[in-house]
């Protein structure tokens, strides 16, 4: 790379607060003792809300976007191995098991089980020392949450294996934004009242899923998600950098993206339907009954209306996106006068 | 890295200059990640750097790999390395379960250039897979490229006696989109979606470095090509050659059938945009037409019929 190009790549990390964990990478060593005194404190126990972070390795996020993307439509599964820092955690690789499907199948059954202990046994040989930590799956393009089923999977596991955390990875939002779309999540014990709900971020969910999501949407919290890397990955990254800039030209979000746009745009026309019919509802309502008896159900409806524009704004953002690469291409390849010899 | 280090005579592993590799080899960047993270891992429990060696896996079509994945393998060192079989079935039988369509393809070491050593390894993998490929990192190099060279193995009459050496292979990138994004993901680490950068920032951003990029790439071959006119540099035709076949590459897309399309896709989106618009618009004059009757009924019957013209 150039020295000019260098010191652009230099600024921008700075600017983005990039973090780097220095002294030799401490955070790739295993404390057995630390951990294990954690294990036996247990403070997480006494306070449901304990753990507030999540700190993912540039390896094990890679492992779990390219594996939830090798699934394609169907979900995957896999094993999260790390540690627990204060009321962060760490997770330091991944790994794939062997279970795909729909919803219903994604839980880990004996024969997962059988495979999960063979597998973080044959670890330990090779100086991975951690510990399940967790789990994660996919979501192809219903976003980031967890279902029903979900969270029963990861209440069950925070009882019997705590600390125990669940990733949800979405590939095909991934591809669509542009950025990696990814949650943590932590499900508050059976009864539990969260004390301030707040409202977390906004993100667009397919209407047929939209159900399963409202009912259980209040039994799990988020972890705020960071990544590290070590020195070495930094400049193997640098380096692979310098040979991934053709793809960023390249690549067309518009076309690998056509289907997935489709998806959104007809599952918004089912909701503005649905917002339609339900303020054609409380139109009649609140003519006849009077304002006491319609302002409920008028705010309900406003509420899918503003939904349904939040949706199409998101959806038509990323478009133009594309829309934009597209341009810049076209000016700069094709777009070629040549001068008068 | 002390086997490397205190072992000069490195070229006699590697055939003659002459010899080029025969496969082609695509590479996927969770390979390069995963044996950075096991050097690291390593270097970080043990205190000192060591070097590692690990298996790895892929697809093979005719000539061509593709090394998707890899992991780690056990060795002991009694005078030279031996791997430990029984650890490569277990992993291999585990990776078989996850990646069924997947085949070992070679294996991994951490160092610079070959050496005996590597042979040895080398000769052991050969029991596993007759024509394994070797990738090396070195994970102290101090130059912007990728430490990563990739070898593959020969058998030759050096000196009457049928010897292994290694032949250096060429290998590219693999670049799938979800990878892209992850690596860049990584590469750049964004601290979380923070709410004041703008979306559109960041993705111009994206285009701007990867074009400045190719300005620059483009500079180097117009410096090149200035320099030979000087005289400065001995000309080469085989360079000049391909500078040519680049240039006539432009305009890429010109035809009639790709402005339509283009113009369609430009359409598509903006109807796209113009939908999107008319929705918000909607909500906001719902919002204000309840605002509005809000205000109405507070002034009685008056607003209650002015509210009835209004739905």
């Amino acid at each position: 790379m150039s020295s000019q190009s260098n010191i652009a790549l230099n600024n921008w990390l700075m600017a983005n607060n990039v973090e780097n964990i220095s002294s030799v990478d401490e955070i790739y060593r295993y404390d057995r003792k630390q951990q294990q005194d954690m294990l036996a404190a247990k403070p997480w126990d006494k306070d449901p809300h304990f753990f507030k972070e999540i700190r993912i390795s540039a390896l094990a996020l890679l492992k779990m976007v390219t594996h939830a993307r090798s699934g394609g439509h169907l979900e995957v599964m896999g094993l999260l191995l790390g540690k627990v820092d204060a009321n962060t955690m760490v997770v330091m690789d991944a790994f794939a098991l062997p279970v795909e499907g729909t919803e219903t199948r994604v839980n880990a059954q004996s024969q997962a089980y059988e495979y999960m202990t063979a597998y973080i046994e044959s670890a330990k040989q090779v100086n991975r020392l951690e510990n399940a930590i967790g789990w994660y799956h996919s979501h192809p393009g219903y976003g980031c949450w967890l279902s029903g089923i979900d969270v029963s999977t990861q209440m069950l596991n925070q009882n019997f294996q705590e600390p125990f955390v669940a990733i949800v990875v979405d590939p095909v939002r991934t591809i669509s934004a542009g950025k990696v779309c990814l949650g943590a999540f932590r499900t508050y014990p059976k009864g539990y009242k969260p004390p301030n709900e707040e409202p977390s971020e906004y993100q667009t969910i397919p209407l047929n899923k939209v159900e399963d999501f409202g009912v259980h949407c209040k039994q799990y919290y988020a972890l705020e998600v960071s990544y590290f890397k070590s020195a070495l990955d930094r400049r193997l990254l640098d380096s692979l950098w310098n040979k991934y800039w053709v793809s960023t030209l390249s690549s067309s979000s518009l076309t690998t993206n056509a289907d997935y746009t489709t998806g959104q745009v007809s599952d918004l026309s089912e909701k503005l339907e649905q917002a339609e019919n339900s303020l054609g509802r409380a139109a009649l309502v609140g003519s006849g009954v009077g304002v006491s008896g319609s302002s409920i159900e008028d705010r309900r409806s406003e509420d899918r209306l503003a939904k349904a524009a939040r949706d199409a704004t998101k959806t038509s953002i990323e478009a133009l996106h594309g829309l934009l690469a597209q341009v810049i291409k076209d000016r700069l390849f094709n777009q070629v006068r040549s001068k008068p010899a | 890295m002390d086997v490397e280090e205190n072992n000069p005579k490195v070229n006699h592993v590697m055939a003659s200059s002459g010899a080029t590799g025969s496969i082609s080899v695509l590479l996927h960047p969770l390979v390069v990640m995963n044996i950075s993270e096991h050097w690291t891992r390593v270097r970080a429990q043990e205190g000192k750097a060591q070097q590692v060696i690990g298996a790895l896996i892929g697809k093979q079509k005719g000539r061509s790999l593709e090394i998707m994945n890899s992991f780690e393998l056990v060795f002991t060192v009694i005078d030279n390395v031996v791997i430990d079989r029984d650890y490569y079935n277990t992993k291999e039988e585990q990776f078989k379960q996850v990646f069924s369509d997947m085949d070992f393809l070679g294996w991994y070491t951490t160092g610079d250039s070959p050496n005996e050593s590597d042979i040895h390894v080398h000769k052991q993998i050969c029991e596993i897979n007759e024509s394994p490929v070797i990738l090396k990192l070195n994970p102290f190099t101090r130059n912007a490229d990728l430490p990563v060279t990739m070898y593959e193995s020969v058998i030759d009459l050096v000196n009457g006696e049928a010897t292994m050496l290694f032949v250096e292979l060429s290998y590219t990138l693999a670049t799938e989109e979800a990878e892209r994004i992850g690596v860049d993901h990584v590469a750049r680490m964004a601290s979380g979606d923070s709410a004041e950068s703008s979306q559109v920032a960041e993705q111009l951003q994206a285009q701007h470095n990867a074009v400045k990029m190719l300005a620059n790439r483009v500079r180097l071959i117009l410096e090149y090509i200035r320099a030979m006119e000087r005289g400065e540099v001995p000309k080469s035709h085989e360079v000049l050659r391909e500078a040519k076949s680049l240039t006539h590459r432009l305009p890429v897309l010109n035809s009639e059938i790709f402005q339509e399309e283009y113009y369609t896709q430009y359409n598509d989106v903006l109807l796209q945009t113009y939908l999107a618009s008319i929705t918000k618009a909607c909500h906001d004059l719902h919002q204000f037409v309840t605002k509005f009757n809000i205000l109405c009924d507070r002034q009685g019957i008056m607003g209650r019929r002015m509210r009835g013209l209004f739905f």
